[in-house]
């Protein structure tokens, strides 16, 4: 239990960082890495709780894929040299505020509930995961990958180009 | 271990996702902060039915399905972002108001 607690103190960490370097920083890019980086600090928390499985697939999708992609958008689009018009203080303020509520009215449900404790070693290997998926989750399954594929060709067909209807401007 | 910990954690986690979405203009930040705030749900899910002795991979299941329907989620919204930005040249959001009546 304290490897897993070292572990999970130092992905935390690396995570609350990453995270805040992604809302905070100026520069777009900048963004992109702080959210890399938070995405691995939530998939050492995922080896800290012992399912290596789902933290090789965070590491996989968010900092190979998605954050691949992002950067792609972003130097597709924005130059990153444009300077961004400051945010009124009020604005900025009122985020805050509600974000802050928001956290601590999940923070008072979390100290009121009561958990049950963990009963033995749970089987979390990638083999029972894959089993269950094709066994009692194969519908959510065969819906994810349909979902994945409509979501694939819909962003295909709202960002090309369309040639039919002339957009030049 | 204490659930609670992990359950702070992604509190955090999420109230950061919250404060960026609010916060930020651009749609390419607003998109982290909302995959800020899912893998917070994830790290909930997943330590919750690993810490209280539940279906533990259910957790897992249900984590892998957030990840696929967050992945289609960032493929939708940033060929919104460079759809918007061809028509519009901003990414700016409180520029899109074409459709405010």
């Amino acid at each position: 239990m304290n490897w897993a607690g070292a572990v999970f103190g130092a992905s935390a960490a690396t995570a609350l960082v990453g995270a805040v370097c992604a809302v905070g920083l100026k520069s777009i890019f900048h963004n992109i890495l702080g959210f890399a980086l938070a995405m691995l600090g939530v998939a050492g928390v995922f080896l800290s709780l012992g399912s290596d499985f789902l933290a090789v697939v965070f590491v996989l999708v968010y900092v190979g894929a998605v954050a691949i992609a992002m950067v792609y958008a972003v130097m597709l689009s924005v130059p990153l040299d444009l300077p961004a018009r400051p945010r009124s203080r009020a604005k900025v303020a009122g985020a805050a505020l509600f974000a802050a509520v928001g956290a601590a009215a999940i923070w008072l449900v979390v100290r009121g509930a009561r958990w049950p404790q963990a009963t033995g070693r749970l089987d979390v290997s990638a083999a029972w995961i894959g089993y269950r998926f094709l066994r009692d989750y194969v519908l959510a399954f065969e819906l994810i990958s349909v979902l994945l594929v409509v979501a694939m060709m819909g962003a295909v067909m709202v960002a090309r180009r369309s040639r039919s209807s002339g957009e030049g401007r | 271990m204490n659930p609670t910990l992990y359950l702070g954690f992604a509190t955090l986690l999420f109230g950061i996702g919250l404060y960026g979405l609010l916060q930020r203009r651009s749609l390419v930040a607003m998109l982290i902060s909302l995959e800020l705030m899912l893998a917070a749900v994830s790290v909930n899910v997943v330590a919750l039915t690993t810490l209280t002795g539940h279906d533990a991979s259910m957790g897992q299941v249900v984590a892998l399905i957030l990840v696929g329907v967050a992945a289609s989620e960032t493929a939708i919204g940033l060929s919104l972002f460079v759809a918007i930005h061809r028509a519009s040249h901003s990414i700016d959001v409180e520029n899109l108001s074409e459709l405010k009546g």
